[in-house]
């Protein structure tokens, strides 16, 4: 069976089946993920560099381009949106591999170089690399192939016929690696690797691969009840509900191998086939056993944020340089430089040091913080949030109105709390059910800041908090974040003042201004930068004096109806005769507080 | 011995063709057809007179690609006094029938005469920067081999950005690409879309937005002092305004925005024709840079 790869198109079609592939088992891949931290999220990041790059490929459907010169620009792509580990790891061997084929020889001896080339590429590119990871697999991928290519023809074939040999070799991981052996799962990148070549190998044979994992919250809880039913060693174990059924309980689906000899231990122990002192002895173990697995899975993590970057650099700096300037600041540091971008990943407790270090060298393209605390804490919960969204720009606000204004704006999210402002509870289930990792939550009102901080650090997402005072600030936030590249860097949220405003509302007692202004109960007045300027008893009179004092070199004033002023008459043609140099335009807000909103321009 | 090179444009690139100082060059008049009527480019069918009829009626206009005839004749008609032939072709993204024209007429004339078709990757106003590059190249002498290299970079380093108030006529003409994320507000913008030439797409792309011109002007001249840091250049080469003469105030500002803090050896204001007006519509206005 031959895999012809000599249309643009059909490369392109193998890609997407196996990002499709992969997509649908990145939970399995996560479930497995203990390395170098368990932050719960490898094959999240390994779909989403796939997919980040397969969104940015252009239309070569016309073949203005060869299957070779292809796979280069989605390897290139794929460095670009390489998100963690894993990602940037992947995105490092796509680029080996473009290296070769970009000349578009695939045949078995050109497809051999390339799976070398693209595993010295990931190997050399990766600060302190190790065996027993997805490197050993990329590595064993290219002696498998070699070996193979003496009998087989066709490229496609020789590399579907490697994936028995490197599941073999996954499972051998654990016995590389400590840390998967003590937590009794083989590599997750490796794993993630295989069911890309699955992918492909799907193209071909249509087969479909086991994924059942037990969830980790789930694998922590067994051991949490093995362990009590140990230590109450006055009974006999067997005969309590629990001993019973783990006494009973079949192992063979149990993937984790700690797990599965722990659970075989305590079978062989409750049965009673062993005298005391090596019932003792096997208590023992087996309390030290479930020691491992659940230190494994509760890590000290060091350096707390798992950081990436893309800097288009305008000087020369080489990656020496690059890695001199920010290899203090953590570990897991890989430096990927291409004609002057430079792609980052670095797991540190600085990440704003990080930025503000590299940004004198040239812009920075793309930042990403993760809290891997906060991941692994999602990860080893019983309700686990599986993220199907990478990013969100997330609103909260009250008014209806502002709610449809905010979300053609651009806002992913958006949570219309009413009339009541949100507690923390309602922020934080309204935060998980985004299901997305990385938020960027902004409110219309500043005393909502401190319940969305809050909910912020019980949410299992990593949420950005933008310190926003009110609704206008969204608006000019949003027109800020016009395009990929200001959403990317975050350079929008900085927009929050572009827009001069001021807001009419309606006294519920006497107030006195700064300057000595009465206001008095029933009356209304407007708010100017968090003052009051004006008062009056008839609202249409005080919005036009309002304007007529605040447009100073305007060109536009929008008026934001309120829920109070719903009902009011229409102003804008008397608005228009009064003020014949100025544009006016209305929009229903829905804010509860505020008459009108007045936007000047 | 220098050649005698013959350049072929079309009249979308937002110059006027006495602001273009190059003896030998044709032009190719693109057809638009309103009520499946085709019209030209003439004295009474202009740019202005087709925003008058947008602001009037509501007529829906679209363009064709260049006539293969057009060009034959074209070719026909200048074989033997030309050593070269540089045909100047707008994006082969945008219409990529009018690049397969001008392939197919330079295979059929291979043996008579060499013909380059650089895809600019660009309209309207970009067309005509690129244009007025590689017209500097030929005067240069430079041979074919470098007016293809260099027109290479060009094209990588020349971005046009277009302000277009309402973004219907692009989106009739199946031109919207990813700027369509900007249609449909409830809030009234005025978006910023482009075509760069750093972006392998080739897409119109939306840049930014805004409430009113001179919010959207500030974005623009941010963007492009950006872009100046980017490539770290001082100096842009050339910038090209062309506005449908209906927004003088908005332009104004750009201009006077753009001379005070862009570096650039040559700004022009280039003139609008009927083929650039089909996609933009009323108060729209069109900005192309070559950076490099």
């Amino acid at each position: 069976m031959a895999i012809v790869l000599n249309e643009t198109s059909e490369v392109k079609n193998v890609l997407e089946n196996m990002y499709k592939f992969l997509w649908r088992h990145k939970e399995y891949i996560n479930r497995l993920n203990v390395f170098p931290v368990p932050d719960g999220d490898t094959g999240l990041n390994m779909t989403l560099t796939i997919q980040g790059a397969l969104a940015k490929l252009p239309d070569y459907s016309d073949g203005s381009i060869s299957p070779g010169e292809f796979f280069k620009v989605f390897a290139n792509e794929m460095l670009l949106n390489s998100r963690g580990c894993s990602g940037v790891i992947l995105s490092l061997y796509g680029q080996g591999v473009s290296q070769i084929l970009v000349n578009n020889d695939f045949s078995k001896a050109s497809v051999y170089k390339a799976l070398e080339r693209g595993y010295k590429n990931a190997w050399d590119g990766t600060e302190n690399p190790q065996e027993g990871t997805i490197l050993t697999l990329m590595c064993e991928l290219k002696e498998k192939y070699g070996e193979l290519m003496e009998k087989e023809e066709d490229p496609g074939l020789i590399i579907v016929k490697c994936i028995p040999h490197l599941r073999e070799v996954l499972k051998k991981t654990p016995e590389m690696l400590p840390e998967l052996k003590q937590a009794g799962v083989v590599d997750a990148g490796g794993a993630g690797f295989i069911i890309i070549l699955e992918g492909i190998e799907r193209e071909i044979s249509y087969k479909q691969p086991n994924s059942n994992v037990v969830p980790v919250s789930i694998l922590l809880n067994t051991t949490k009840t093995i362990r009590k039913l140990i230590q109450r060693s006055s009974t006999n174990i067997k005969y309590s509900q629990l001993g019973a059924l783990f006494t009973h309980v079949g192992t063979e689906r149990v993937h984790n191998v700690k797990l599965r000899n722990i659970i075989n231990d305590f079978q062989l122990l409750s049965v009673n086939i062993l005298n005391r002192s090596k019932k003792e002895s096997s208590k023992k173990a087996i309390l030290k056993d479930l020691k491992e697995v659940e230190a494994s899975w509760n890590p000290t993590i060091k350096y707390r944020y798992c950081t990436e970057f893309v800097l288009q650099s305008s000087e020369k700096i080489s990656k020496e340089k690059m890695k001199q300037l920010i290899g203090d600041y953590g570990d897991s540091l890989i430096i990927i430089n291409s004609n002057g971008t430079f792609k980052v990943h670095i797991h540190t407790n600085k990440p704003d040091s990080v930025f503000s270090d590299v940004s004198r060298y040239g812009e920075l393209a793309f930042t990403k913080v993760d809290d891997m605390k906060k991941q692994h804490r999602n990860f080893i919960s019983h309700d686990t949030i599986e993220y199907v969204k990478e990013r969100s720009i997330f609103c909260i606000v009250s008014g209806e109105g502002f709610k449809r204004i905010l979300e053609d704006l651009g806002a992913d999210d958006i949570f219309c709390y009413g009339r009541k402002k949100p507690s923390v509870e309602q922020l934080v289930k309204a935060i998980n059910q985004l299901k997305t990792k990385n938020i960027i939550a902004a409110p219309d009102d500043k005393d909502i800041l401190m319940s969305l901080k809050y909910a912020a650090s019980l949410s299992k997402s990593n949420v950005h908090i933008v310190e926003s005072q009110n609704v206008i600030s969204l608006i000019s936030m949003l027109l800020g974040a016009s395009n990929e590249m200001n959403i990317n860097n975050m350079s929008f949220t900085n927009k929050l003042n572009d827009i001069r405003y001021c807001g009419i509302s309606r006294a519920i007692r006497k107030t006195a201004a700064e300057d000595g202004l009465m206001v008095k109960k029933g009356d209304f007045f407007t708010m100017y930068e968090g003052k009051i300027t004006h008062s009056g008893k008839v609202l249409t009179e005080l919005l036009f004096k309002s304007i007529e004092s605040l447009a100073l070199h305007d060109k536009l004033v929008t008026l934001y109806t309120g829920l109070p002023a719903k009902r009011d008459q229409n102003l804008l043609p008397e608005l228009e005769e009064e003020f014949s140099d100025l544009e006016f335009e209305e929009y229903y807000g829905g804010q509860y507080q505020f008459h009108y909103y007045i936007t000047f321009e | 011995m220098k050649k005698e090179i013959l350049v072929i444009a079309s009249d979308n690139i937002g110059l006027g063709f006495k602001q273009i100082d190059y003896p030998d060059i044709e032009y190719l008049q693109f057809p638009i057809i309103i009520n499946e009527q085709e019209f030209r480019e003439s004295e009474t069918y202009t740019a202005r007179w087709l925003i008058e009829k947008y602001t009037k009626e509501n007529i829906v206009a679209r363009t064709t690609s260049i006539v293969k005839g057009d060009l034959i004749e074209i070719v026909e008609k200048n074989k033997d006094k030309y050593d070269l032939i540089v045909h100047v072709v707008m994006s082969s993204i945008m219409s990529a029938a009018c690049f397969a024209i001008a392939e197919d007429v330079k295979k059929t004339y291979e043996n008579i005469i060499p013909i380059i078709n650089i895809d600019t990757r660009q309209v309207i106003a970009g067309v005509g920067v690129i244009l007025l590059r590689i017209i500097d190249f030929i005067k240069e002498n430079k041979d074919p081999d470098e007016i293809i290299s260099l027109s290479k970079e060009i094209v990588d380093t020349t971005c046009s950005y277009l302000v277009i108030p309402d973004l219907k006529y692009l989106y009739k003409g199946g031109r919207i690409g990813k700027a369509k994320a900007l249609m449909g507000s409830a809030l009234r913008i005025i978006p910023l879309v482009g075509l760069l030439g750093d972006d392998d797409s080739g897409l119109i792309t939306p840049v930014g937005k805004g409430r009113t011109f001179k919010q959207v002007n500030s974005l623009l001249i941010s963007i492009i002092k950006d872009k100046l840091k980017e490539y770290s250049i001082e100096k842009a080469k050339i910038i090209n305004i062309v506005s449908m003469d209906d927004n003088p105030e908005a332009v104004a500002d750009l201009k006077e925005k753009l001379e005070n803090s862009v570096p650039c050896e040559k700004i022009i204001t280039g003139e609008p024709h009927l083929v650039g007006s089909v996609y933009l519509g009323p108060k729209s206005y069109n900005l192309s840079i070559s950076y490099k």
